[in-house]
């Protein structure tokens, strides 16, 4: 008999390279995973994963509408870091992101007839603070009545989701719309300006790179950025220190929320142009998956946003093409997390290959 | 019943550390053995692999000159092998005898009846329908203990039982043990005070960086020579002078102090009252859980009171936070290093950096001043000699009494008019026991004053030039150190009287 030829050794320190790798293992383990399914499915798994991760971005329409959809990922997925960075499980960003997208949105139905530079302006800002109103619930919920900030942000969001119906159904509907749920457009002083001719991309992209290099100013280089990193870890050691630790917690859902906020108004002003129901697909909750992906780290969720951002545009072309549903999308988001916590494992442990040891019999 | 258990050459080595060096070792029934060592010397490892927790590298286990293969605590269990570790494995929310039988498939009658018998032999009292989170650690220590009896065991293996247990909790173990004794059954037990080990035990196994240093016979043995052993140096030993000259320079006062908490699982502050002067130690005694980490929060910020309660240099602070009072240079020590006093995963500098004190200029103009942390950061490792130069290292990665050194000089290094501590040596090895000693009477001698609150008598009568005792949210008299032996700090600790 032989002994056990793997060992599972537990690591002295996590290292810094294994740290990056893991989340570039989760995707290969996903392509292969996906390859499997699609080979069931009767497809040639590699033409298949040429059409749902090549094909998308194999020309600039393509690829513009790559940053278009990563945009709203990344500036979420960015403001969720400050969240999960601080152990605060805030889930409820797609709720955050359907009240700012109201907010801003109700203040840009209120200048549907009217033109001026300063309209877009105000109607970034109202939905930056509908959604940081919106993300104090759970924060102050969780800080004064112990309550749990997953199970309440996340319950926020149908609450939110089931406003918005209500809005473009009934008091917001357009009045020359033939009933059909959804608002007037939105005058053009309030969308986003286009950045190349005959291409989607608005300029929120640049709203949300600019939420990056801020957000790591902030955690990275500020005393607020310290003391919301230390409140994370350890309300105790923040209280010893004299921090306000509540505060912190209640800044960073306002953070986040403001984040998901501009997500949601970057969205009805920039592609969509008025309120419906379906703002958004889902964003609020696949920035979770980008956050993590990006190991909570501003560059790796730019990176993060833009890989996951690719598996909403391969379903998209997979479903025309290939005739399967575009939830297949959906199918590669949650592969990528379960391969991404599988391999998180690596993290803190090794494995050992040791050979065949013959015992003597 | 015989019992005779016997290791030959064991080792384990962890990457970086050789946690047992080829050790080998005979036990027999009928005495109690000492397992001495300072924290990483091995010995913690040494039980582990004899109660089958961790599987050696090298080396073998005899158990009656039977060759015995532990692959998990269930092999040690089965071979009548009972192993009470420091830090209890009961479920707080059953009930004792849940607790008891959770791992048993005879009949519930049966196991009450035999638990009932068994508590009746050694004089055990304990509520079996109770919840375990309602008893003392005394308690739930003998919940464990009774655990292995029920089984009937033959080893009983004990790691640093007493560091939860108060004075009479600790005689009361120790008759207990010595009756298991003479009933045959095989004790070891691990431990690094002295005094147990000589009050205690018959035989005596030292261990060293993961070496056997010396075996032998109590009867042989002196603390002096055991602690030389156990350190390998020759240990200096200290003890205060108390100042004669007093000049009696009044630095806090605390005027009918109350809290009063709404959880439940908090103490009452009722009227407590002293004062504390320039250069001095003032020791607060107690069993733990009688008020003392209230009473830390209070006068660190972390809970405010009345403002007129707390009075520094003749101002009133009970209102301020920790960060403001730090500015009219006190400092805290708290008891919990890995949760309060530091966070594990931060970097040595970041944790320094919790103590932004007056003109730190750590973080100038609302930004992280990198540069200056991590000069004062060298400063303090230097300077309170922690045994790394790396300040940016995970603090994890360093041992108890490395962080507590951290930890004090960071408080220290400002030069604050008075340190609050509580449990500074809490858990560390007799050099850096030592050292914080000796650093506690340097600042005294500085004319810098101590509130020391701790549940270690020894460290208090041998730091302080005042102590009281806090039981029940109250404090007790103070008395003159001199005057206090441990005896009369025994029996105020248990709510008893004096004169």
């Amino acid at each position: 008999m032989g002994e056990k030829l793997i060992k599972i050794v537990k690591r002295d320190e996590v290292s810094k390279s294994i740290f990056f790798l893991t989340p570039i293992l989760a995707i290969i383990l996903t392509l292969i995973g996906g390859g499997l399914i699609f080979y069931f499915l009767g497809f040639n798994p590699l033409e298949a994963l040429k059409f749902f991760f090549i094909i998308p971005i194999s020309d600039v329409y393509g690829f513009s509408e790559l940053l278009l959809k990563a945009t709203p990922l990344c500036l979420i997925a960015i403001g969720l870091s400050f969240c999960f960075k601080s152990n605060n499980w805030n889930i409820g960003a797609e709720g955050q992101l359907t009240f700012g997208g109201i907010v801003g949105g109700g203040v840009a139905l209120l200048f549907y007839n009217q033109e001026g530079f300063y309209i877009l302006p105000i109607v970034i800002l109202a939905g930056a603070i509908g959604g940081m109103l919106y993300a104090m619930i759970p924060a102050i919920l969780k800080t004064y009545f112990n309550t749990n900030e997953i199970l309440v942000s996340l319950m926020l969001v149908y609450v939110s989701k089931l406003l918005l119906d209500y809005l473009v159904v009934g008091p917001w509907s357009n009045p020359e719309g033939f009933n059909f749920p959804e608002t007037r457009q939105f005058s053009d002083s309030a969308r986003m300006p286009i950045l190349f001719e005959g291409l989607r991309i608005h300029a929120g992209i640049f709203i949300a790179l600019a939420s990056v290099l801020i957000s790591w100013f902030i955690f990275y280089k500020t005393y607020l950025g310290f003391q919301m990193k230390v409140s994370g870890f350890s309300l105790k050691t923040a209280r010893y220190a004299g921090y306000k630790g509540k505060t912190m917690i209640i800044l960073v859902f306002m953070i986040s929320g403001a984040c998901a906020g501009l997500a949601g108004v970057g969205e009805i002003t920039g592609p969509i142009g008025q309120l419906h129901r379906m703002i958004s697909p889902d964003y609020g909750f696949t920035a979770i998956i980008v956050a993590f992906l990006g190991r909570l780290n501003p560059i790796g969720i730019i990176f993060a946003s833009l890989v996951v951002a690719l598996t909403y545009l391969g379903a998209e072309t997979a479903q025309i093409f290939l005739q399967i549903p575009k939830y297949t999308g959906q199918v590669f988001q949650g592969m990528i997390l379960f391969f991404l916590l599988a391999s998180d494992y690596l993290l803190f442990f090794k494995i050992k290959f040791l050979g065949i040891k013959k015992n003597e019999l | 019943m015989n019992t005779n258990l016997k290791v030959t050459n064991i080792s384990k080595i962890y990457p970086g550390c050789i946690a047992n060096d080829n050790v080998s070792l005979e036990f027999e029934s009928g005495k109690i053995y000492a397992l001495l060592g300072e924290n990483g010397a091995g010995k913690s490892t040494l039980v582990k692999i004899l109660s089958g927790v961790i599987q050696p590298d090298n080396g073998q286990i005899f158990l009656n000159n039977k060759v015995l293969k532990l692959n998990s605590p269930i092999d040690a269990k089965k071979n009548k092998i009972g192993m009470v570790f420091q830090h209890f494995n009961l479920f707080e929310t059953l009930s004792v005898f849940e607790n008891l039988i959770i791992d048993s498939n005879e009949s519930r009658i049966n196991l009450r009846e035999n638990i009932n018998i068994v508590m009746q032999k050694y004089n055990f009292v304990i509520d079996l329908d109770i919840p375990v989170l309602n008893l003392s650690a005394g308690q739930k220590q003998k919940v464990e203990i009774l655990k292995c009896l029920i089984r009937k065991l033959e080893v009983l293996i004990m790691d640093e039982p007493t560091s939860v247990l108060t004075e009479q909790e600790t005689n009361e173990l120790f008759s207990s043990l010595k009756k298991f004794s003479e009933e045959g059954i095989l004790i070891i037990y691990i431990t690094h005070k002295l005094k147990e080990v000589m009050s205690l035990c018959d035989e005596v196994a030292v261990m060293r960086k993961g070496k056997l240093v010396s075996t032998g016979k109590i009867a042989d043995e002196k603390i002096e020579t055991l602690a030389i052993k156990m350190v390998g140096q020759s240990l200096k030993t200290i003890k205060k002078e108390i100042l004669k000259e007093n000049t009696k320079e009044q630095l806090v006062k605390i005027v009918d102090l109350n809290f009063k908490s709404d959880d439940p699982f908090e103490t009452n502050l009722s009227n407590i009252n002293f004062e504390l002067n320039r250069g001095e130690c003032l020791g607060i005694a107690g069993i733990s859980g009688n008020g003392q980490s209230e009473l830390f929060q209070i006068l660190s910020g972390e809970i405010t009171s009345e403002n007129n309660s707390i009075l520094f240099n003749n101002k009133q602070i009970g209102k301020l936070n920790p960060q403001e009072r730090r500015q009219y240079l006190l400092a805290f020590s708290p008891e919990d290093r890995m949760s309060q006093a530091a966070i594990p995963q931060l970097t040595i500098f970041e944790n320094v950096a919790l103590n932004n004190f007056k003109d730190s200029n750590f973080f100038k103009g609302g930004l992280i001043n990198e540069k200056k942390i991590k000069e004062h950061s060298s400063k303090i490792l230097s300077k309170f000699s922690v045994n790394t130069n790396n300040v940016e290292l995970k603090s994890q990665f360093l041992s108890g009494g490395n962080l507590q050194k951290l930890i004090i000089g960071r408080e220290l290094i400002t030069s604050p008019e008075l340190l609050i501590c509580f449990n500074p040596t809490w858990g560390l090895d007799v050099g850096a026991i030592n050292y914080i000693h000796e650093t506690l009477i340097k600042i005294n001698e500085q004319k810098k004053s101590i509130i020391l609150i701790s549940t270690d008598t020894d460290e208090l009568l041998k730091l302080s030039d005042k102590i009281c005792v806090i039981y029940k949210g109250k404090l007790s008299k103070i008395m003159d150190a001199n005057d206090v032996t441990s005896e009369k700090l025994g029996l105020l600790m248990g709510g008893g009287e004096i004169d």
